[in-house]
């Protein structure tokens, strides 16, 4: 078997392995549990939950007295 | 309500002095991958228009070979493969890690010259396809002088999403953490084990379609899909101010996407030489797709549900809506498609090209359209500069590829049964696809103007930000809550 022969078998094992490594990690970690806290992690002070963000387009349609000036 | 946040507790700075700095961080880096990208978008479009003149057309600058329809197709296809959807993948990845990682990006020379090894790799590779250079492997058409220049950026990039990841400050991961970790683990591992078996020391006979459908597939479902699923995740509940319908499905979706897809690729071989197990296990594997596309389809759909008003008010959110449905449509039609009599008459047809724009464009592109929205904004702290061409653009992109794709999938299920007529001759079932691909030609152009707006918004927006005429202004991009009613109730 040549040098590529190698390479591709190691890499085919190695690559579940890593997986595999990944999901024992996770359960280690407490990733698979806590799920209501990790829904929250794209919010925070700044763009908490609860508040839209991004309004672009029609502003003039929007409640105006809500809309946080961020100079 | 901020108490909600779970990680409120390990800042050291306010809030706002890290967002902006993590956003300050991001900008030279994530300009250029985006600026780079929409370039190959603007290039691939050209390239995509010519090669659709062609197919009813066959004539038409067909007098210069590297017009020739063979190397245009095929340089369209890696412009906007590696070129567009990779880069600004690539942009979205690393202001999606700082920011869930709560980390400022660091080094950024090292990401910088990733970015121009890329893209000289790329302009290599284009010009060596249209010079007549090409591999003939489909997805893996750059000559083999230019990929490891393309290989060793892809790792630098890989690497440092991983340190990213190493540094981060929030312990817990975000669904989107997973999709992009696990995207820039697969990448790397498909783009080398396909250029060993088919570029560098080619497998023989059979085996090499069998190793071009399994990278071809996955290279999709692999790298760009979960990429653009991350975007969904964090920019679906990020915009519309509500935390993902169930995060339980989510994470679902992602193991379940990391068993299955892989195996999907052999469907594309029904009827080839090839061990019947092969195929069956590929079919199975296919329809078992059903479990992720469906429980992320439940995700979206719910999380959405009383909120669809939003859209009126947010560019990113109907990019990314739209996205999304168009992942689980275009993927429940994949699953129809590897089933063997739906195969037998759809494969070798334009219905498959019709399959292929769906899942990259109304879904992965549209998404990377409304990343960019959400994104640019914040790394740049300017305002969207025109409100119409936002909407152009929208409108071109949204309405031209439903017009693409849906005509175009029935055309080519009528070509497939023009094909499998043995009383039809050849050029009978050319003529039956010719409606079709004229209209492919039509809305390739409404696509365009789509692409023109959209890049004549961003240059805009680059001239306020670094112009000569640059000024501060006041941004109104976050915090909006309506206390009055809620919004889209």
């Amino acid at each position: 078997m040549g040098i590529i022969s190698f390479i591709l078998i190691g890499s085919s094992l190695a690559f579940p392995a890593v997986a595999l490594y990944a999901l024992w990690w996770a359960g280690r970690e407490g990733q698979l549990r806590h799920h209501d806290k990790a829904a929250l992690l794209p919010f925070d002070q700044e763009e908490p939950l609860g508040q839209m963000t991004d309004v672009v387009l029609n502003r003039s349609s929007f409640p105006k007295q809500t809309l946080t000036n961020k100079a | 309500m901020a108490a909600l946040s779970p990680w409120d507790s390990n800042l050291g700075q306010s809030n706002r002095a890290q967002l902006a700095e993590i956003d300050a961080s991001c900008r030279g880096s994530v300009l250029l991958f985006f600026l780079s990208g929409m370039l190959w978008l603007l290039a691939g479009t050209v390239l995509a228009l010519l090669a659709s003149y062609k197919l009813h057309a066959p004539g038409f600058l067909g007098d210069a070979a590297w017009l020739t329809f063979g190397r245009i197709r095929t340089a369209h296809l890696n412009a906007v493969i590696y070129g567009f959807s990779a880069e600004v993948a690539v942009g979205v990845i690393l202001w999606l890690m700082c920011r869930l990682c709560r980390v400022p990006l660091m080094a950024q020379s090292l990401i910088n010259s990733a970015a121009v090894l890329w893209n000289i790799g790329l302009v290599i590779g284009i010009v060596g396809i249209l010079a007549g250079d090409t591999t003939g492997v489909e997805y893996l058409e750059l000559p083999k002088y230019c990929t490891p220049i393309l290989f060793l950026s892809f790792a630098l990039i890989a690497v440092w999403t991983i340190v990213i990841f190493r540094f981060r400050r929030e312990k817990h991961l975000y669904v989107s953490q997973w999709y992009i970790l696990a995207a820039v683990l697969w990448f790397p591992w498909l783009y080398s084990t396909a250029q060993l078996l088919l570029v560098m020391d080619p497998a023989r006979g059979a085996v090499q379609a069998a190793v071009n459908w399994w990278y071809g597939h996955n290279v999709l479902g692999l790298w760009f899909t979960p990429v653009g699923l991350a975007s969904i995740y964090y920019f679906l509940p990020k915009v519309i101010g509500r935390p993902i319908h169930s995060y339980y499905l989510s994470v679902l979706g992602f193991w379940t996407l990391a068993l299955f897809y892989n195996w999907n690729g052999f469907h594309h071989l029904v009827g080839g030489p090839f061990p019947a197990w092969m195929i069956t296990i590929s079919i199975v594997a296919s329809v078992m797709m059903i479990i992720p596309v469906v429980a992320t389809a439940i995700n979206h759909h719910f999380t959405m549900i009383g909120h669809f008003g939003k859209l009126k008010y947010s560019p990113t959110l109907r990019f990314i809506v739209f996205g999304a449905m168009s992942y689980t449509v275009s993927s429940l039609q994949g699953v129809l498609s590897a089933v063997r009599w739906f195969s037998e008459t759809a494969h070798f047809t334009h219905h498959t090209v019709a399959h292929a724009h769906w899942g990259m464009y109304a879904f992965f592109t549209m998404t990377m359209f409304g990343s960019m929205y959400y994104i640019l904004p914040r790394i740049t702290q300017r305002e969207w500069p025109s409100e119409r061409l936002i909407s152009l653009h929208f409108w071109c992109t949204a309405v031209g590829i439903i017009l693409y794709v849906a005509p175009l999938s029935w055309g080519g299920w009528l070509q497939g049964k023009a094909m499998l007529d043995a009383q039809i001759p050849f050029l009978e079932v050319v003529k039956v696809t010719l409606p079709y691909l004229k209209l492919r030609t039509v809305t390739g152009v409404i696509l365009a103007v789509g692409h023109v707006a959209f890049f004549a918004n961003i240059c805009w927006l680059l001239v306020r930000t670094f112009g000569p005429y640059r000024q501060p202004e006041p941004m109104i991009l976050a915090g909006v809550q309506p206390q009055t009613a809620p919004v889209g109730k």
